[in-house]
């Protein structure tokens, strides 16, 4: 079943929601075996009364054996608010194999919606360049992971990347806490990026950053001088491949382990996604937290 | 330090083409897309930098090549001095002893001048001396005995053999070369314009090699029989027209008024004519005999004008005729064409000198014939070659005798060209409606047979035998490529076939004009009627005497001979049997009996541009004395070299060194261009 996480064999499937019921079908089908995981409703822990308990959640059959009060904990017992934040902009166009970072978000974000469904999570999607370009209020209406695939699907790249006016606007929409997952490739300073975003956890919201990179973005290969383009400026810079061989290298280093150390201290789960690897490994970083969301 | 083609310097410049390249050439390409520029544009400058800095070595190494390749085509050079450290040289003592030298007392002069550097030698010096002819004769080694060095100048003697100073330098560069010590070359001649060789390069002499000339002789006036034109053969004495031409050389007002000569024309001694001619002043005057009463055989003859001017040798000038009786031809023919030898018998006749006559026979009573007698044979068409001729006909080509066959339709039933050896293939006919006929497109003008039979133009041939030439040489081909003329060598004697008739029923040749010169050129040729070799011939020709090819299969064993003036043989045994030419070194008759029997009179004379006397400028002297002196292709970065230095070639280690760097520029350069191990990995980076 791994081999349907492949991003580019699920470039070969039509239409989103087959995508995502073949990957997370495939992934939770692969996950039963693992003791580490678990599911809402299902049974977490014992843990012993203090006063002001809800006297509902005692268990009585181990009091009666044992004259002590526990109480019976279960996982999910609340149910979550997942919004996703989907980065369509220009960068997210860019690739060096068969599917572009775009193509690989939407089936994560899809993969993410069907994941929140089976869960009876609200699931809302905001779709942003520079200005919120789709949105769909998180709910657990029927039809709602119909209307966030169809989002998705429409999602094309746009303008440039700006956090500040997309979640400016999520704040505006965002009264109840729950999960934030950002997608997006983050070409922008990581300070300035985690000052945007960071203003969502102080409500209570988990904040995960999905940060997809292409292989060639993290360490690109030039053979000879090439002229390098901006997909979202339309710069052009003369670049040397001694250059890209060794100073580029540190640099994007750099990049990716500020913005970890930028999210991590603002208290935002931070993911590197490589758009070349399977979607397993998000959707377990995705399913981590949300177990811990519990 | 200097070039010899320092222009090549010029060549320096393309180390702009590398500068170019790494430091000012921008890499204009189609741009390459990439998410966001923001770690690459504060680095554009650096970046740049960054590459000149990195290829700095690429860039030196390929400068370097550049400028080793132009430092190469200018050919540097150091002087090293030769022979200094020790002070030894050569001296050579060149005497000329060419016909010129006979003028006068010049040959005297020479040696005397000779005798007077030889005195001039220290002990011990190493000499050599060499007398200078129709080609350089050493006398000596390199020895340092003066008494046989002085021996040898003594012995010198006149020779009828024209000087060559062409020869003379080459001579000089091999002994330069050789000894590996710088030469001082005396040179005593009376220096004539006339012994230069072509090219003045021919006269280059090694550095280090050091002219002195001890000219002898002063220019002076001079006449001589330049030229003798007389047949080689007399069947009709009173048919025989001689002409002679007196030529005039070295007077100094050349608009002086001719100059009567008389000319007597002697023959075995005997004065027959005398006649006078005017010669003007550096120029030429001719003189018409008619008749020559010559006895049947060789006869030595002569052209004489009155002596009276420097060189007397060349008052006279020698000539050979040789009296003889028409020679009988055999015309083998089986009757059916009637025409075949009318057309021949009349173009033979019609020939001036009348040398040969026709006999017609039929195979049958030719197979009894003695052929030898017979200068040469005609086969016209035979269907049927008797085995008692053929076998006969074989032996006398073998001999020397030759054969001339003609293919018609009688002849296409044989599998073979009779004594050619030849397959016959096929017959190709063409009809006489239209212009389908065949013609003659390609023909060995330069061939003794073939000489003026104006290509065979206009004669359409309508049958033709194609004959396939595996072991005969093709000497005129139709335009279908099918032989017409075939030549093939058996032992001394030779084979013609034409593949065709001599009537004019399988082609109009014989009513053409290229039909008589066809027939009378081709039994000059086969019947030795004097078209393969002339009767004078300038000192130092050579003679043939037997077949190259006879030669290398070890020959008939037939041997060669030949008598010199005196009478005396000059060939001894061994080259009677082996030699296949002969030099005539001196003036004189020579009496030549070649391997195939054929006998001859041949009168040698001295070559006549030994008759100018006129001397080398002095410039030309200079410029010759400087080639040994100065670099011969010496530009402006060259310099003088003095006497005891010569130039020391670089190229070899620039080469060298031009190589290591091309090997270490392909290293640096792949080392540069190979993609790196992360680049041909795919990138394996975790999440953090």
């Amino acid at each position: 079943m791994q081999r349907f996480l492949d991003p580019t064999v699920l470039a070969g499937i039509s239409g989103l929601d087959l995508v995502a019921r073949t990957v997370v079908d495939g992934f939770i089908s692969g996950l039963h075996r693992s003791p580490d995981f678990g599911f809402s409703q299902e049974f977490a822990e014992y843990r012993s009364y203090n006063p002001g308990d809800d006297l509902r959640h005692v268990d009585w059959n181990v009091f009666a054996r044992s004259e002590k009060m526990y109480l019976k904990r279960y996982r999910g017992e609340t149910n979550c608010q997942l919004t996703i934040l989907l980065d369509a902009s220009r960068s997210m166009r860019y690739t060096s194999h068969k599917i572009d970072k775009l193509e690989y978000a939407r089936y994560l974000t899809a993969s993410l919606a069907y994941l929140a469904s089976l869960q009876r999570d609200a699931t809302g999607l905001t779709v942003f360049d520079d200005d919120v370009t789709q949105f769909v209020p998180p709910s657990t209406k029927q039809g709602q992971l119909a209307r966030i695939l169809h989002a998705v699907e429409k999602a094309e790249p746009g303008n440039r990347t700006d956090y500040a006016k997309p979640f400016a606007h999520l704040r505006e929409f965002l009264h109840r806490r729950g999960l934030i997952v950002c997608i997006s490739d983050f070409w922008q300073n990581p300070e300035e990026v985690i000052k945007t975003i960071a203003p969502l956890r102080f409500h209570g919201n988990e904040v995960v950053l999905f940060h997809l990179l292409d292989p060639e973005e993290i360490r690109p290969r030039l053979k000879q001088p090439a002229l390098m383009e901006d997909l979202e400026t339309g710069d052009t810079i003369e670049v040397s491949p001694d250059y890209v061989n060794k100073e580029y290298p540190a640099k994007i280093d750099a990049h990716l382990a500020a913005l970890k150390s930028e999210a991590q201290g603002n208290g935002l789960d931070y993911f590197l996604v490589d758009t070349s690897r399977p979607l397993d490994a998000a959707l377990r970083e995705y399913l981590a937290i949300r177990t811990g969301r519990m | 330090m200097g070039f010899l083609a320092p222009w090549f310097l010029a060549g320096l410049a393309a180390v702009g083409i590398p500068v170019w390249v790494h430091l000012l050439k921008r890499h204009k390409t189609d741009p390459k897309l990439f998410p966001s520029l923001m770690f690459f544009e504060q680095r554009e400058q650096s970046s740049v930098k960054h590459r000149k800095l990195d290829y700095l070595l690429l860039f030196a190494l390929r400068a370097a090549m550049l400028i080793l390749l132009a430092l190469l085509f200018a050919n540097p050079f150091i002087r090293r001095s030769i022979g200094a450290s020790d002070g030894k040289k050569i001296t050579v003592v060149a005497v000329d002893r060419s016909f010129s030298m006979r003028a006068g007392s010049r040959l005297q002069q020479a040696k005397d001048e000779a005798l007077k550097v030889l005195g001039g030698l220290k002990p011990g010096d190493q000499a050599q001396v060499i007398a200078l002819a129709g080609n350089v004769q050493a006398l000596t080694q390199v020895v340092n005995d003066p008494a046989q060095l002085r021996a040898a100048v003594v012995a010198i003697q006149p020779s009828d053999s024209r000087a060559s100073f062409g020869e003379l330098a080459r001579y000089l560069r091999t002994l330069a070369d050789s000894q590996k010590l710088p030469l001082d070359v005396h040179l005593a001649s009376d220096l004539q314009k006339s012994a230069m060789p072509p090219g003045f390069a021919d006269l280059r002499v090694n550095p280090g090699t050091t002219l002195f000339f001890h000219p002898v002789g002063d220019p002076a006036p001079n006449w001589a029989v330049e030229n003798v034109v007389a047949p080689r053969r007399v069947y009709d004495p009173k048919r025989v027209k001689l002409q002679a031409t007196v030529a005039s050389y070295g007077i100094l007002d050349s608009k002086a008024a001719p100059v009567k000569k008389t000319v007597t024309l002697v023959l075995n001694g005997r004065t027959l004519q005398t006649k006078t001619v005017d010669v003007p002043a550096n120029g030429r005057g001719q003189v018409e005999f008619l008749g020559l009463d010559a006895p049947y055989g060789f006869s030595k003859g002569e052209v004489r004008i009155d002596g009276g001017d420097a060189l007397p040798g060349d008052d006279r000038y020698l000539f050979s005729v040789e009296r003889a009786d028409p020679r009988k031809v055999l015309f083998v023919d089986d009757g059916r064409h009637p025409r075949a030898e009318l057309y021949f018998r009349d173009a033979l006749d019609s020939a001036g000198d009348g040398a040969f006559t026709l006999e017609s026979q039929r195979p049958e009573s030719a197979a009894a014939a003695t052929l030898s007698v017979y200068p040469f044979i005609v086969l016209n068409d035979l269907g049927n070659v008797p085995p008692a001729l053929d076998s006969a006909l074989q032996n006398y080509v073998r001999n020397g005798g030759s054969v001339l066959v003609a293919l018609g339709p009688a002849a296409a039933v044989l599998p073979r060209v009779p004594i050619l050896d030849e397959a016959i293939q096929t017959t190709d006919y063409a009809g006489r409606e239209g212009d389908r006929f065949l013609s003659v497109i390609d023909v060995d003008t330069g061939h003794p047979a073939l000489r003026s039979v104006d290509r065979f133009t206009g004669v359409k041939f309508y049958q033709t035998i194609r004959v396939n030439p595996t072991k005969s040489k093709v000497l005129a081909k139709m335009n279908d490529q099918t032989p017409l003329v075939m030549e093939r060598s058996i032992g001394e004697g030779k084979v013609i076939a034409f593949a065709s008739t001599f009537d004019n029923v399988s082609n109009d040749l014989p009513i053409h004009a290229s039909w008589v010169p066809f027939v009378t050129q081709t039994a000059m040729y086969l019947g030795g009627g004097g078209a393969e070799q002339p009767v004078n011939l300038p000192v130092d020709s050579y003679v043939e005497l037997r077949a190259t090819d006879s030669a290398n299969k070890g020959g008939s064993g037939a041997a060669a001979e030949v008598l010199d003036a005196d009478g005396k043989r000059m060939l001894s045994l061994e080259e009677s049997v082996k030699a296949t030419n002969f030099q005539l070194d001196r003036e004189g008759y020579f009496e030549i009996k070649t391997a195939a029997g054929r006998r001859s009179l041949i009168a040698a004379h001295a070559d006549r541009r030994e008759s100018d006397l006129a001397q080398i400028p002095k410039e030309t002297l200079d410029l010759w004395k400087g080639t040994g002196s100065v670099e011969p292709q010496g530009g402006p970065g060259a310099g003088q070299l003095s006497e005891n230095e010569k130039p020391f070639p670089l190229w070899p280690y620039i080469l060298l060194l031009l190589l290591g760097v091309a090997v270490a520029e392909s290293l640096v350069a792949d080392r540069y261009l190979r993609p790196s191990v992360q680049e041909r990995e795919p990138v394996t980076r975790e999440a953090a």
